[in-house]
C-alpha cells in the first residue's frame, strides 16, 4: 500500500559485479566507499582499490522501494505475496559502468 | 565500525591521485546499513502514471491468492508482475542530494555519512494487463438471488461485500465496480448479488406485460407507475433494478422514465429460449423468438453476438447457446476451447468470442495472427488452430 505524506526520495547506485565485504562476516555495517562529485557533477566512487567514474541518470521509469510488512520470512523471489509499504521513490540513479581504475597503493621505494 | 574521518578521505584521494580541487568539497561515505542484507526491501519499477499516483498519496495493492500469479492494482488499472534480473548490483540509498544541492548547502560541511538501505540484483517489472474478472462472476454465481420468497437466502456463506471482492479479485477497485455494473449485479443487504436468470426473466416479464397493458411507449416507461402497479408482486428495489438493467434512465419534467433497451431485451429472451435445448432449427427459433419479444421490438441475429452461434454448415441450419462468459479467460485456453467447438471459424463468427481478450491497444486481427492459422475455404478466409487438437 502507498504512503501518506510526502514520500522520501532515494537514489539508486548501480555497480557492475558483486559487492563483497572486505573482512569475512556480514555486509551490514561495513564501508562501501567514498562518493565524490567532480565540479562538473560527475560522480566518482572510490571502492577499495578502485576508482569508478559514473554518470547521473534520470530514470525513465522510476522505482518504488517496497518494504515487506510483518517481519515474515523472506518473500519468495517469484511471487510477492504479502503486505508491502512504499517507503521511498527513486527517480535518479548513479550508474558506474566504466571500468574501474585500480589504485596503486604500493609505490616502490627509491633506492 | 568507526566512522571515516575527513583526513582519511583526503588520504585516500591522495593515494588515488585525484585532485581535490577538481572535486566538490563534500564527500559521502557510503556504508551498508544494519538492515541492508535482510532482503526485506525490494524494488518495483513503475509504469507511467503510477509514480504520480503514489506521490498523490494513493495506494498500490498487490493481489493474488497463493495459487495465482500476483498482480499490482492501482485505483483503476491492473498490472502483471514479473521479476527482471540485471547483471548489475543495485544499491538503494536514502536521502538523495544532487551535486547542485551539495554545492549549494554550505551547512553540510565536508563529509556526510550515508547508509545503504538495501541492495538487489533484480526488481519487479510491471506490465498492464486485463483485470482478471471472470472470478467475479464465478463468486456471485455461487448463490444467485432468487427473490425474497426463496428459502435459500439464509446463510451468508457465499455472499460477498465490496471489501470481500476487493480482496479476492485480481483487479483494481474501479475495474471491479465497473464490471459489477456490466453484469447487472445489485447490492442486497450489503452483499453483491447476481439475479438467478429465471427470476430475472420473471421480473422482466412483469415489466413488459405492464408496458403492453398500459400501452406505454417503449421509449418512455414511468418508474413511479411501475413501482405502484408491481410493488405488490415484487420488492420495489427489484423492480427498479430490472428497469435499470434493461432500460436507460432519464428524467423528464422532474419524473423518472426508462427508455427500454430493445437489443438487450431481445437477447435475454433468446437466452431463455435457447437454454432449454442443445440446439434449435434456426428458422423455427427465429419465428418463436420474434413472437416472444414485446410488441414493437424486432429481433435480429446480431443481437446474439457472444451468446449464440449459428451453424451454417448443417442442413437445416441450427443455432445453439454459446456464452462467451462461460469460456476460459486465458488467451491460449480460450482459443483451444473455441477450436474444440468448431475447427474453422470466420473472423465475423469468432470476433465476439475473442473481443474481450484484446489488451489496451490490441486488435482482434493481432490476436488471430498470434493464436490462429488462416486458410481459404470456399473463397472465404477462415481461421483454425495453430496446433493439432487431440
Amino acid at each position: 500500500s502507498g504512503g501518506t505524506g510526502a514520500l522520501a526520495q532515494w537514489v539508486l547506485v548501480e555497480l557492475q559485479g558483486e559487492v563483497e565485504p572486505r573482512q569475512s562476516g556480514d555486509l551490514a555495517g561495513s564501508l562501501l566507499g567514498d562518493l565524490h562529485y567532480t565540479c562538473e557533477g560527475v560522480p566518482v566512487l572510490i571502492v577499495g582499490h578502485h576508482i569508478l567514474y559514473g554518470k547521473v541518470v534520470q530514470l525513465e521509469k522510476p522505482f518504488a522501494v517496497l518494504v515487506k510488512q510483518g517481519g515474515a520470512p523472506q518473500p519468495s523471489p517469484t511471487e510477492p505475496h504479502g503486505h508491502y509499504t512504499v517507503t521511498a521513490l527513486i527517480k535518479t540513479k548513479l550508474l558506474f559502468k566504466t571500468r574501474p581504475k585500480p589504485i596503486i597503493t604500493h609505490v616502490p621505494k627509491k633506492v | 565500525a568507526a566512522m571515516r574521518s575527513r583526513a582519511e578521505v583526503d588520504a585516500t584521494l591522495q593515494t588515488a591521485k585525484l585532485n581535490p580541487a577538481e572535486l566538490l568539497p563534500v564527500v559521502q561515505c557510503l556504508s551498508f546499513g544494519p538492515q541492508a542484507g535482510g532482503g526485506e526491501c525490494c524494488l518495483l519499477q513503475l509504469e507511467p502514471g503510477l509514480c504520480a499516483e503514489l506521490e498523490a498519496g494513493r495506494s498500490l495493492v498487490i493481489r493474488g491468492e497463493k495459487d495465482e500469479h500476483a498482480v499490482l492494482c492501482s485505483k483503476d488499472k491492473t498490472y502483471d508482475m514479473k521479476i527482471a534480473d540485471t547483471s548489475n548490483m543495485l544499491l538503494f540509498v536514502p536521502g538523495y542530494k544532487t551535486p547542485e544541492e551539495l554545492k549549494a548547502d554550505l551547512a553540510l560541511g565536508n563529509i556526510i555519512y550515508s547508509q545503504i538501505a538495501g541492495f538487489s540484483k533484480n526488481y519487479w517489472e510491471l506490465r498492464r494487463c486485463r483485470p482478471k474478472l471472470k472470478k467475479l462472476r464465478k463468486l456471485l454465481m455461487e448463490d444467485p438471488y432468487e427473490g425474497p420468497d426463496s428459502r435459500k437466502d439464509e446463510s451468508t456463506f457465499s455472499k460477498y461485500t465490496t471489501e470481500d471482492l476487493l480482496s479476492l479479485i485480481q483487479a483494481s477497485e474501479e475495474e471491479i465496480l465497473h464490471q459489477l455494473q456490466v453484469i447487472d449485479a445489485c447490492k442486497i443487504e450489503g452483499y453483491w448479488r447476481i439475479l438467478d436468470f429465471d427470476y430475472e426473466m420473471k421480473l422482466l416479464n412483469h415489466v413488459t406485460q405492464l408496458i403492453d397493458s398500459e400501452s406505454w411507449p417503449l421509449s418512455k416507461v414511468p418508474l413511479c407507475a411501475c413501482l405502484e402497479e408491481l410493488g405488490s408482486l415484487e420488492p420495489r428495489e427489484m423492480i427498479e433494478h430490472i428497469l435499470l438493467s434493461y432500460g436507460r434512465k432519464f428524467v423528464d419534467d422532474g419524473e423518472v422514465f426508462f427508455e427500454m433497451r430493445e437489443d438487450k431485451i431481445c437477447r435475454a429472451i433468446a437466452q431463455m429460449l435457447l437454454q432449454n435445448a442443445v440446439k434449435f432449427n434456426l428458422s423455427e427459433f427465429e419465428e418463436v423468438w420474434q413472437q416472444s419479444v414485446p410488441e414493437g421490438m424486432t429481433t435480429r441475429l446480431d443481437q446474439l453476438q457472444g451468446l449464440a452461434l449459428v451453424d451454417k454448415s448443417s442442413r437445416p441450419e441450427t443455432i445453439f447457446l454459446l456464452k462467451v462468459e462461460d469460456l476460459p479467460e486465458d488467451n491460449q485456453e480460450r482459443f483451444n476451447s473455441l477450436f474444440g467447438i468448431r475447427q474453422k471459424w470466420t473472423e465475423v463468427d469468432i470476433t465476439p468470442y475473442i473481443q474481450d481478450l484484446c489488451a489496451e491497444k490490441q486488435t482482434v486481427g493481432a490476436l488471430l495472427t498470434k493464436y490462429a492459422r488462416s486458410s481459404m475455404l470456399n473463397g472465404v478466409k477462415v481461421y483454425n488452430s495453430r496446433r493439432p487438437i487431440s
